[in-house]
């Protein structure tokens, strides 16, 4: 095996190396089915070749690129493109699905194209690596040793120790030399982060397992929107797409809440949430913004708070005409309260925003600007019913018959939480890929595969010599530093370990 | 030409220009000295802030003599200068910490301390480790127009709305900020390795006249009837700009100030054409009369910039979207402003490279020393990307409940990503070394910057915080 061959495969030779032996097996215009084959074939290696890659991801970017440009239905209002775009031009842009550019169905075989051509590219170079990592080159041959870059040569003067010195030194810098055994001698090798090799492809595993659960999600997930005021419940959610979508539980919400800073900025929403199945409840939980609920897989995001427009209790006190203490009484909306043994008050209407036009009470809006309170006061006795109004609206009102004077003292409104509902059940697939691709490039980037072999052997005068070879697939210029000081430490191993062995024999003999 | 003028002024000597900074500063630390005692408090965030801006500027001002005299001991007290004002910086930073409760990210101020801060540390780095003495050339400057920047901006700690109270927001802004930062060294390395790969210094001009060119039409894109520049309105008592609707600003018309911009824009473009005529005819006396005219440019810039300072600073103008008069400031044309100092900065640095090419190259590490760390530099920004963008879209998952939405914001940060991707795998599988990859990093950092200001500025989106 030439050096230059097993080096350059690993990068620029590996599709070359693969097509060849893709089209082995095939002979050429054998039958139609052959012929087909080798057409899918030909695609295949099309598809997987960096070309195509390339191409692939040029027309991404620039695809992407105009999604950002031009506007986009779902996310922009209908009115707002009409007022931005002439007609023709809507219609051409929507005709040719640049107003959703990334839910077009060009833009999902343009992404499905760049996952197969990683398929195709990863499969096709995987063979080769994969006998690169399985099976390592620990004893190299004549012909490697010559063309390695990175080499040096130490005189020895015995190959056991030589070689024992080099391995000494070798485990002292940390590494773990192996013993190539060879017909009379051995040699040595070491390697380190071979793993380094697999890298890329954890990598674009990951990328496309990220791909997965986005695929996953686009096809199952979806989202909705559920509003709820204190006390409610609800199991139906309104989808994006405007469809109901009923859950296998309830949700209720038990309080709502804005908290905001000095300066009146809001600081907080929350949302007191209780999940009931079957009437149990089974879950209780406070969300704030970034940190939502999640059950069965449906997570429930605080997306807004606001008023309703309605009343949740009206505050007021009564003063009995006739003398007496004033009482203070809370009342929803038609709801009844008794007063005294005979007389009761109900609140029949509640306008949060009034105004009287021809003769009529109406609502101008639902915010609590001007309000009005409609309050019917009944004695059961005589049978009397007195329509109250706070404050006295003439012609409706008939304050001056009513038994209790009625002062307004709190309005509270009933304030809704808004929901964002979601559910993505390819997120988890997401994660894994983005832990993974952190790994997969830790790996590529920071982990260099060094291999080192350590081999004794004979010089071109005849000198016994310890041949001593270096690789790194990175980061070579480093590596190269490291094996010139690992080299030097081993020659001085070796001259050490000569000159006690001389001071041995020479002890030896004095001592004959 | 030019050239000959220079080497005609007698050589200033190695401590005139110490001496001089240092008086500078001590001047400066002077009066700022005298404002402390006024106040009473010495360690404040603005104080620091300022001491930093001081030694920036010397650290600058001595970068930048060294590149005009070559003579090296400035360098060492540059290096010197970048430390003390990055200590200073340091100081703003951790007390502005210390006071808003979260790490300096949620403002674009706060994004400008934290960036200008990474800036400086990543020179050092660049300078101690890799001994590419002269990359503060390129950043210092960078870092004062920063700090110049965030005087104009809001400063008070804002209350952090409830979507950004987030762990991981401040996981997503400091790897944004350090892949950018990362981005940016691998540019400016690869801009060194440029000049030292011998690339002809009239393709310099090309690339500067034709950024310039390109600010100025950007900036001209607000041009109205008249001869009038539209600018943000800004609102002084709320410090921040006036809106009509959520989202959308509203504009007031500076007259005048779109004709000299249109000047401006023709003085940068002739650079420009002039070199494209050279290409055509090879005449070398036409590269002569560009270098004058990016002489002229470079004077031109400055009038509109002093001219853009002056009436933008304040004033009230009226509006085409509005009846009135409405007041604007420097504050709510962040971009413009550092667009027309950019092109200053890099008009400059083409006529430093111009007249002191060869004390430049000198200073620099080998052609394949500077390939290897820009190579380097961009295997660390490339999985901090990465990582950037899974940090957002956590962070958007547990906010809005998706992971992607293709926002603008996020899809521009998915094409920066690509494109380092494709950088590295050009490299890896096609062996592009050299020129060619030095190209494709400067690409990159295009993209980047394009996805950090351009988005902000240009296209709507849900990063309407930063």
């Amino acid at each position: 095996m030439s050096l230059h061959s097993h080096e350059s495969e690993r990068f620029d030779g590996v599709a070359e190396c693969g097509a060849q032996r893709a089209f082995l097996p095939v002979e050429k215009g054998k039958d139609m089915a052959g012929s087909v084959y080798s057409q899918v074939r030909k695609m295949w290696q099309t598809l997987a070749s960096i070309k195509t890659g390339v191409i692939l991801l040029i027309l991404v970017v620039i695809v992407s690129a105009a999604g950002t440009v031009i506007l986009q239905r779902p996310a922009t209002d209908a009115d707002e493109i009409q007022r931005a775009y002439s007609p023709q031009m809507l219609r051409l842009l929507d005709g040719l699905g640049l107003t959703d550019v990334f839910h077009a169905w060009w833009f999902v075989l343009l992404l499905a194209l760049v996952s197969l051509s990683i398929i195709a590219a990863s499969l096709q170079r995987f063979p080769h690596s994969w006998r690169f990592y399985s099976r390592p080159y620990k004893s190299p041959d004549d012909n490697f040793r010559r063309a390695l870059p990175l080499q040096a040569v130490i005189p020895i003067g015995e190959e056991e120790t030589g070689v024992s010195a080099a391995e000494r030194r070798l485990q002292k810098a940390g590494l773990r030399p192996e013993r190539m055994v060879r017909e009379n001698s051995f040699s040595l090798f070491v390697e380190r982060n071979r793993i380094s090799e697999m890298a890329v492809y954890i990598v674009h595993a990951s990328l496309l397992l990220i791909f997965l659960g986005g695929i996953v999600d686009a096809l199952y997930g979806w989202r909705g929107f559920v509003a709820l005021t204190r006390g409610e419940q609800s199991s139906q959610v309104k989808q994006q797409n405007g469809n109901q979508r009923n859950l296998p539980f309830a949700l209720r919400c038990d309080g709502a809440g804005q908290e905001n800073y000095a300066d009146g900025t809001p600081k907080r929403w929350w949302s007191d949430l209780t999940v009931l199945e079957n009437g149990r409840v089974t879950l209780r939980k406070q969300i704030v913004v970034n940190d939502p609920l999640v059950y069965r897989g449906v997570r429930f995001y605080q997306a807004s708070y606001g008023p309703t427009g309605k009343l949740d209790k009206l505050i007021l006190t009564a003063t009995p005409k006739a003398g007496g203490e004033a009482q203070e009484v809370a009342l929803a909306l038609n709801e009844s309260l008794q007063l005294d043994a005979d007389t009761s008050v109900r609140l029949a209407e509640f306008i949060p925003d009034y105004v009287v036009r021809d003769g009529q009470v109406y609502a101008r809006s639902t915010d609590l600007e001007n309000p009005a309170a409609h309050l019917i006061v009944a004695s059961r006795k005589s049978g009397n019913v007195v329509n109250v109004w706070l404050p006295p609206i003439p012609g409706f009102e008939q304050n001056s018959s009513s038994p209790y004077t009625f002062e307004g003292k709190d309005v509270q409104m009933a304030h809704y939480t808004g929901l964002e509902v979601s559910h993505e059940p390819g997120q988890w697939a997401v994660w894994t890929g983005v832990i993974l691709m952190g790994v997969g490039l830790a790996v590529v980037f920071y982990f260099v595969h060094m291999r080192i072999w350590v081999v004794p052997v004979r010089d071109a005068r005849g000198q016994l010599v310890l041949w001593v070879g270096g690789a790194a697939n990175k980061n070579k210029d480093a590596f190269e530093q490291r094996f010139r000081k690992l080299v030097e430490e081993i020659k001085s191993e070796i001259k050490i370990q000569s000159m006690s062995c001389a001071q041995a024999h020479a002890t030896s003999l004095a001592g004959d | 030409m030019a050239r000959a003028r220079v080497e005609q002024r007698p050589a200033a000597t190695g401590t005139s220009l110490v001496v001089m900074v240092g008086l500078g500063v001590a001047f400066l630390l002077f009066m700022a000295f005298l404002n402390v005692v006024k106040s009473g408090n010495l360690l404040s965030e603005p104080n620091l802030l300022y001491a930093a801006l001081i030694f920036y500027a010397g650290a600058g001002t001595l970068y930048l003599g060294f590149g005009v005299t070559g003579i090296p001991s400035y360098l060492r007290y540059a290096s010197l200068a970048t430390w003390v004002g990055l200590l200073a910086n340091t100081g703003a930073v951790a007390h502005r910490w210390y006071e808003a409760g979260h790490p300096p990210f949620s403002s674009i101020y706060e994004m400008l301390l934290s960036f200008v801060w990474t800036l400086a540390v990543l020179t050092l780095i660049a300078e101690k480790k890799y001994g590419v003495k002269i990359i503060g050339t390129v950043t210092m400057p960078v870092a004062i127009v920063g700090v110049v920047l965030m005087q104009l901006l809001r400063t008070e700690v804002r209350p952090l709305v409830p979507a950004l109270q987030s762990t991981w927001l401040h996981v997503h802004v400091t790897l944004a900020m350090l892949a950018y930062a990362a981005c940016a060294l691998s540019f400016a390395l690869a801009m060194m390795f440029l000049i030292k790969d011998k690339m002809k210094t009239e393709t310099f001009l090309a690339a500067t006249s034709l950024f310039s060119f390109a600010t100025y039409a950007a900036v001209l894109t607000r041009f109205e009837k008249w001869g009038g520049l539209s600018l943000a309105a800004w609102n002084p008592e709320e410090k921040s700009e006036i809106f009509l609707a959520k989202g959308v600003r509203l504009f007031v018309v500076v007259p005048d100030l779109g004709w000299l911009m249109l000047l401006v824009l023709a003085a940068v473009a002739a650079p420009l054409i002039l070199y494209l005529v050279w290409r055509k005819t090879g005449k070398e006396d036409i590269i002569s009369i560009a270098n004058r005219a990016v002489f002229v440019s470079i004077l031109l810039q400055g009038l509109a910039l002093v001219f853009f300072v002056l009436r933008a600073r304040d004033g009230r103008y009226g509006s085409l979207d509005a009846d009135g008069l409405f007041p604007t400031s420097l504050a709510a044309s962040p971009f413009i402003l550092s667009g027309l100092v950019g092109g200053i900065f890099v008009s400059l640095l083409y006529l430093l490279l111009l007249w002191r090419r060869e004390d430049l190259e000198r200073m620099l590490p080998s052609a394949d020393e500077l390939d290897r760390i820009t190579y380097r530099t961009i295997a660390i920004a490339f999985p901090l990307l990465t990582l950037m963008i899974a940090a957002g879209a956590y962070w958007a998952n547990r906010t809005w409940g998706s992971y992607w939405s293709w926002d603008p914001k996020e899809t521009w940060a998915a094409i920066t990503w690509l494109v380092y991707a494709g950088y590295l795998h050009m490299r890896v599988t096609r062996g592009w070394r050299g020129r060619r990859a030095a190209c494709f990093a400067i690409f990159g950092f295009a993209v980047v910057m394009f996805t950090f200001f351009g988005v902000t500025y240009l296209l709507p989106g849900l990063h309407a915080y930063a």
